[in-house]
């Protein structure tokens, strides 16, 4: 239900950028951020996050930490393979986003799950 | 601060400087990123979203958020939080999503733990973390995701982890675990996920994943264990499992029995020698297998039951035979990689129709007999180099329709059947020294890149002016163009005139194209040195 309201500040007002340009954002990230490329109309920018936007999930290695696309029927997961929330039209049930649920669940379309 | 309404009056309470947006008669507040050294005071009792990441919070205040009962996810990320007591944290039934990664937090509450009830996702990541307290976790029941990784644990948190029953999600990765004990894991029967690589660990008890009946993603990749983790054998429920760069130097028989399941096994980058012969049987799903460079496998794995394979990689092993019925085993194979061998002869790859890479360069085949490719329609590439074949059967690639990549470099051939290699683009001859034919181009109407033995060879393709007649090569070329207008007004008679059609267009684009790519490049080019004529 969280709703990514907070704008992200472009070039180089970002807290977690370690280089960066005016036009690119940032360019690396400091140690234990996410990179990420934000598209702003034509242009892409860095930004360095503590957590990946709704539809990434982050994973950490010891040279970067990356920010992923998640499955098309997610919202937001924990990795490729396992949903946290699922889009509208699909219900949640063991982190997999399905249209429906298996016997003995019910779909609630308020928190969309199989319960 | 007041937030604007469009439908009604001024609602007060957004704390200055953040910035806030109404949900219904919910409040979502931003104040991240502002210089906060504190949580705002005057937050409204109906926030359910609060973001205060990214500022310069370093101790949150008792009670900072008792009235927000209907809070529902709160981000303190990117902060210098040292320590939160199970205090500050007091009055959030609500709370689902609770963001604390990238802190300085050192310790975790025991004696009073969080009281969140409805904790869903907890996120730990990117602290300093040197152990968990057994009570941490007491007040979070439902916790179904938990980060901790990238903190300093150097054991299993255990006795924490047994209150949590509902764990679906959890990562350990990037911390310096080294053993993993028995029962590590033994109350998470939820968890289908479970991250540990990049840690130390180097060995693990037999019976450390007991309990795990529902895990499905195993990741230990990035450590140091010396012995084949035999404790998986307990997940039935298994279907990736990640095991790479580590120091495993042998795959036991039988090695996946416990774990049908199995789609994916990546365990690249250990130095194995050895595999059972049994080790990859059984396993109906597993689409991949890999293995390169484990010397002592002598014989081809037995992959009885193991029948969706449809990448095998076996390079750089000892293998000298392959079995009669690799095929039956093996029906839906599309890339078939068996570099580095000391391959003499080869089955009939009849029945592995669904093939489209074949790569047995680098071994010691002397014959290619009629039937060893016959109905490998959907096959696109051959790699035979470096082998000493002499001899190929005259029908050997008769139904190869769909090959345009086929090697022969560095063998022993004198002679090269060309029936049913009419879709070749690329076709590699060097090295075989006794081969003395020049190919008509007629033979390869979509040939781009050829190599031969000998420069005179490719002279047929136009390569040098001395041997083609000028005038012939040009007027070849105008016909061409004739025939292609004709048969495109042809194939689209109603469009040739009135009306423009972007299809067509394009269909005229790739003819074009098409058109550019007929010179032939072919090696070595002949010149002053390298006359046209063979100098034999």
């Amino acid at each position: 239900q969280h709703k990514q309201i907070s704008g992200v500040s472009s070039g180089c007002q970002q807290g977690g950028c370690l280089t960066c340009s005016d036009y690119n954002g940032c360019l690396s990230c400091k140690p234990r951020f996410f990179m990420h490329l934000e598209r702003i109309g034509m242009k892409q920018i860095g930004v360095c996050m503590t957590s990946c936007p709704p539809g990434f999930y982050g994973t950490r290695s010891p040279e970067r930490n990356t920010c992923t696309k998640c499955r098309l029927e997610c919202d937001s997961c924990f990795n490729k393979n396992f949903c946290t929330r699922c889009r509208a039209g699909f219900y949640l049930h063991l982190g997999k986003c399905q249209e429906n649920c298996p016997e003995g669940l019910v779909r609630s379309d308020t928190q969309r799950e199989c319960v | 601060g007041w937030i604007q309404d469009k439908q009604g009056p001024m609602m007060p309470l957004c704390p200055t400087p953040c910035q806030c947006e109404k949900d219904g008669i919910f409040v979502m507040v931003d104040c991240s990123e502002l210089g906060l050294s504190s949580v705002p005071a005057n937050l409204s009792p109906l926030t359910t979203y609060l973001d205060l990441s990214m500022n310069n919070i370093s101790e949150i205040q008792p009670r900072a958020f008792h009235r927000l009962h209907l809070l529902s996810e709160l981000r303190i990320s990117g902060n210098q939080l040292r320590y939160i007591s199970g205090h500050a944290l007091q009055g959030l039934h609500n709370l689902k999503v609770l963001m604390l990664q990238n802190n300085q937090l050192e310790r975790l509450p025991d004696d009073a733990p969080w009281d969140l009830p409805n904790l869903l996702s907890l996120r730990l990541d990117a602290n300093l973390l040197s152990e968990v307290p057994a009570g941490t976790f007491r007040g979070v029941r439902s916790l179904r995701h938990l980060w901790l990784d990238d903190n300093s644990l150097t054991t299993i948190p255990v006795t924490a982890l047994d209150s949590l029953p509902s764990l679906q999600a959890m990562t350990l990765a990037l911390n310096q675990i080294t053993h993993i004990p028995d029962y590590a894991f033994t109350n998470l029967t939820a968890l289908v996920v479970l991250h540990l690589h990049n840690n130390q660990i180097q060995s693990m008890g037999e019976r450390c994943f007991e309990g795990l009946h529902s895990l499905e993603t195993l990741d230990l990749n990035y450590n140091d264990l010396k012995e084949f983790p035999v404790a998986i054998r307990t997940l039935s429920k298994l279907q990736e499992l990640g095991f790479h760069n580590n120091n495993i130097k042998a795959i036991p028989e039988r090695a996946f029995v416990g774990n049908p399941q199995l789609q994916t096994i990546h365990f690249y980058e250990n130095p194995i020698q050895f595999v059972g012969k049994s080790a990859f049987q059984f396993l109906p799903k597993l689409h991949t297998l890999s293995l390169n460079g484990a010397t002592q496998i002598q014989e081809f794995p037995d992959l009885k039951g193991t029948t969706s394979l449809e990448i095998l990689t076996l390079t750089r092993a000892g293998l000298s035979t392959l079995p009669l019925d690799l095929c039956e085993q093996l029906p839906r194979l599309r890339v078939l990689e068996l570099s580095h061998n000391q391959i003499e002869d080869l089955p009939s790859f009849y029945h592995c129709s669904a093939l489209q890479e074949i790569g047995l360069q680098h071994n010691q085949i002397r014959r290619i007999e009629s039937q060893t490719f016959q109905q490998l329609t959907s096959l696109r590439a051959l790699d035979l180099s470096w082998n000493m074949i002499e001899w190929i059967h005259a029908d050997a690639f008769t139904s190869l329709h769909s090959l345009i990549k086929l090697d022969l470099t560095e063998n022993h051939l004198s002679s090269v059947p060309v029936a049913g290699l009419g879709s070749l683009t690329h076709l590699k001859l060097r090295g075989n020294t006794n081969l003395y034919e020049a190919f008509s181009p007629d033979n390869f109407p979509r040939m781009r890149v050829i190599e031969m033995p000998y420069a005179y060879q490719c002279c047929v393709y136009g390569s040098c002016e001395s041997y083609k007649p000028s005038n012939q090569w040009d007027t070849e070329q105008s016909n061409t163009d004739e025939d292609l207008h004709k048969r495109t007004v042809a194939m689209y008679p109603i469009h040739a005139e009135s009306h423009y059609d972007p299809d067509l267009e394009e269909f005229q684009m790739e003819i074009e194209e098409s058109k550019l790519q007929t010179s032939v490049q072919c090696t070595p080019t002949p010149g002053p040195f390298r006359p046209c004529d063979s100098l034999l």
